[in-house]
């Protein structure tokens, strides 16, 4: 499968005007998307939009006007619209179970999302939202890689987009994946607490089986359950040798010394000499991290640059061809990705 | 390429708590929606629901389970689960391995617990118990542990066609190789939001919901959970499937949030895609389990879309009039009725009908008839536009 | 409460309880239809409208196909609001 259009909202300059150098700082360990004007949804579809639903049509909407035909909206979101959600259950309990307004309750599911950018764009095509909390994404692409499998012609918009409302930001402070104390770009790596920083943000990419003009190929997925750094490890050394080698390791370590162990255990246990770079201080942590990472990773490739904070490793001297990205939601849902750049 | 049939089935729905039971009923005609006993609402007496009769702490205990943090809705797909995978008959070893894959399905999730969600969302230091459990993946990781199941795991919420992209991809991962064998369905509990949700759009009946009649006013909520187990033809070779997997098609109508198209194009589109994967011509669709939900809008366009696909209308039937609108189960839950009718050879009655639509004139099966059937089709139309038809076929 | 005042405050409640963006009470005109090619209101905002006349006016309209002769344009609504408020 071939990234060809993509794009990105996200805590930083990655929308319009694309600067990967600048890192922009946490507010509170909060990493809070930079809105764009949207300008090119309708005021009177607008209106009735929450922030997740925003961004995930605001990111898909140019990829859309520029692409000749999609076959179909593949999306994933582990809290769809979240906030609308909250609003809906406060007016439940606020009006006591009276007369209440309906469009949080329709804006609220996680649907919303691919059906505004269906209903946007009068797309009638395959129409799909997978919610599975930190595989969610990583669910929507292999949905995605097998539909071009059924249609070789076809072309899809595929995306990630997650939301920080004040819902899941509070079930998640309480449950202790916050950190407590105050910290700021990549100082959160030598952290020693739980808990990372809480992060939002949108990807979306048209895909298809066409090589020409892409600079990204996905080659294979892999997603695992467990509780166990070992059979994580073992999984992916499989994964690897199938699929590698890979000249770069794309982690997804958020500082949190009880996800850590994972990441440690891989990369402990790759061979070879793999420049090793990570990327949760540029979007903060939340369930669909995987789509930024990659929208990060087909950057990369398209211009043969990666900005030096972005690397644990020394930066490589040669440029990065193939690159290998293991992500883990809180220690229990697990993804390996491949990724090759596209050499025209 | 090998076949994917289906091997095993459980279900619980207002109708009853095995498959047995809700064949029995369906044969019976007999309806499951009334005032509502467990739900906790404003509108527990006055409205009418498919409520499952057993109370949360009654469900644990017939599941062996004591975990404070599972939800009703996990714990009915739990039963649902557990009576697919003794009903398909395969290792217990088996089920757990890397090529088994569990896709749920859900719309409320561990919401179901409304006022729970309200002081978690405000709490400022501690949580409640099911702080973990209020998102629709939580059901499919509470399911995936009882039974260590190490393949792909998904979560899906297209909201009412849910459970039936749960089908489809659990077949999809089975073709490409992703997985040997697939357990897939969907669920959801009665919950304050959603009755409040469906209440604030004005789309509940305030009696017993009407499909397909001229003065149908609304539709009930039911609640309830069904799995199938997907497994490939070639390697099932002791046992007789129930029915392969012949045709799906998902697609959008992108023409409102909440209400359908006049002309019906999504759900147009989704039943001829459908056809067309399983090269069937409309004629030889025996039976339809519509969506039917008994609003105004669904049954009148899914009418019009039968009317511009099929020449002649073959027998249909909403299962909503006996069990109520299930969400994300509902199209498990009638894949199931659908399954049983083919294997039966029987169509089970729509109640509540006395006139029908002016403009269309269609007329849903009124009582339990026997039926040669070769291939049914599984309707489930949702929220957003999301369309998709099932056709099932005699293996 | 004067009729013009009225139609002001109600301007604002709608503007508030549709969120229409970057609007005016004043770019509301008070005969414009408000459905269709007027405002572009659709059948949610027609329910929103019914829970506005609840919550603010105390009006209880029960079926929402009385919703639509009353939310012709402001100048319906507030004949409505007028003679059946009671608060």
């Amino acid at each position: 499968m071939f990234i060809h259009q993509s794009s990105c909202i996200s805590p930083q300059s990655t929308f319009g005007n694309i600067d990967l150098d600048t890192l922009i700082a946490p507010e509170n360990n909060i990493l809070k998307v930079v809105e764009p004007k949207y300008e090119n949804i309708p005021l009177n579809i607008l209106r009735r939009m929450g922030k997740a639903v925003r961004i995930g049509v605001g990111a898909a909407l140019p990829l859309i006007e520029k692409a000749n035909k999609l076959d179909g909206i593949i999306i994933g979101s582990a809290n769809g619209g979240m906030e609308d959600c909250v609003k809906f259950l406060n007016q439940i309990i606020e009006y006591d179970e009276g007369r209440l307004t309906p469009t949080n309750f329709v804006q609220s599911t996680p649907n919303a999302i691919a059906a505004q950018i269906g209903l946007t764009t009068a797309n009638k095509g395959y129409n799909i939202t997978h919610v599975h909390r930190g595989l969610a994404f990583e669910n929507a692409l292999l949905d995605a890689m097998m539909m071009l499998k059924e249609n070789n012609d076809a072309t899809y918009l595929l995306g990630g987009v997650d939301e920080v409302s004040s819902y899941n930001y509070n079930l998640e402070r309480l449950g202790g994946w916050y950190k407590k104390e105050k910290i700021t770009g990549v100082d959160l790596y030598n952290s020693q607490t739980n808990g990372s920083i809480a992060g939002e943000g949108s990807a979306m990419f048209v895909v298809n089986n066409e090589s020409a003009g892409s600079f990204l190929e996905v080659k294979a997925i892999k997603m695992l359950h467990t509780n166990d750094s070992a059979e994580v490890a073992a999984q992916l050394n499989h994964f690897n040798d199938v699929n590698g080698p890979h000249n770069a390791w794309l982690s997804g370590e958020n500082g949190d010394v009880r996800v850590q162990p994972f990441y440690q255990a891989c990369e402990n246990n790759l061979t070879g000499d793999m420049a090793i770079l990570h990327f949760k201080h540029f979007t903060g942590e939340h369930p669909s991290t995987t789509a930024l990472a990659l929208w990060l990773a087909n950057r990369f490739f398209e211009t043969k640059k990666i900005p030096s904070h972005f690397f644990k490793s020394t930066p490589a001297e040669k440029p990065i061809g193939s690159i290998l990205l293991y992500n883990s939601g809180k220690g229990e849902q697990h993804s390996f990705l491949s990724l090759r750049a596209v050499e025209h | 390429m090998s076949r994917v049939v289906v091997t095993g089935l459980g279900v619980i729905s207002a109708l009853g708590d095995s498959v047995f039971s809700n064949h029995d009923a369906l044969v019976k005609g007999t309806c499951g929606i009334s005032t509502g006993e467990l739900v906790k609402s404003k509108y527990t007496e006055s409205l009418r629901f498919g409520e499952v009769k057993i109370e949360n702490e009654k469900l644990k205990s017939l599941l062996g389970i004591s975990d404070p943090s599972a939800t009703r809705t996990s714990l009915l797909a739990l039963h649902a689960l557990n009576e697919a995978i003794k009903d398909c008959g395969l290792d217990v070893a088996l089920i757990s391995g890397y090529d088994t894959a569990l896709i749920g399905a859900s719309t409320v999730g561990g919401m179901c617990q409304t006022d729970e969600l309200y002081l978690d969302a405000k709490s400022e230091t501690v949580g409640s118990a099911f702080m973990a459990s209020y998102d629709c993946a939580s059901v499919t990781l509470f399911l995936r542990e009882r039974y260590g199941i190490k393949g792909v795991t998904n979560t899906i919420n297209t909201a009412c066609s849910s459970s039936a992209n749960a089908i489809k991809y659990g077949t999809q991962l089975i073709n490409n190789g992703y997985a040997k064998r697939a357990i897939v369905g969907g669920v959801d509990s009665l919950a304050k939001f959603t009755i409040n949700g469906f209440n604030s759009l004005g789309i509940l009946s305030p009696g017993f919901c009407r499909p397909f009649d001229k003065d149908r006013n609304g539709l009930n909520l039911g609640e309830g959970a069904a799995f199938l187990v997907l497994e490939r033809e070639e390697d099932v070779k002791n046992k007789k499937p129930y029915c392969y997997v012949a045709g799906y098609c998902n697609s959008n109508d992108a023409f409102h949030p909440s209400s359908l198209s006049e002309n019906g194009e999504g759900p147009y589109r989704a039943m001829k895609g459908a056809l067309d994967l399983a090269s069937l011509a409309p004629a030889e669709i025996g039976f339809i389990g519509t969506h039917g939900t008994g609003t105004e809008n669904n049954d009148e366009v899914e009418s019009r879309a039968m009317m511009r696909i099929f020449e002649k209308v073959p027998p249909f039937a909403s299962a909503k009039s006996k069990i109520g609108h299930t969400l994300g189960a509902s199209a498990a839950v009638e894949a199931v009725f659908s399954i049983l009718a083919l294997q039966h050879g029987e169509i089970y009655p729509s109640l509540n009908f006395s006139n029908p639509i002016e403009s269309t004139g269609l007329r849903p099966v009124s009582v339990t008839q026997k039926l040669n059937l070769r291939h049914v089709m599984s309707n489930s139309f949702g929220f957003g536009g999301n369309c998709t038809s099932l056709i099932f076929s005699k293996a | 409460m004067d009729r013009d005042l009225l139609k002001t405050e109600l301007k604002q409640h709608i503007i508030k309880y549709l969120n229409l963006l970057e609007k005016a009470p004043a770019d509301i005109i008070d005969d414009q239809p408000l459905f269709g090619d007027g405002l572009g209101l659709d059948s949610i905002d027609s329910i929103e409208l019914v829970v506005l006349l609840e919550r603010e006016y105390g009006i209880k309209i029960n079926d929402p196909k009385d919703g639509r002769k009353i939310f012709t344009s402001i100048d319906t609504m507030v004949d409505y609001i007028i003679a059946n408020r009671t608060k």
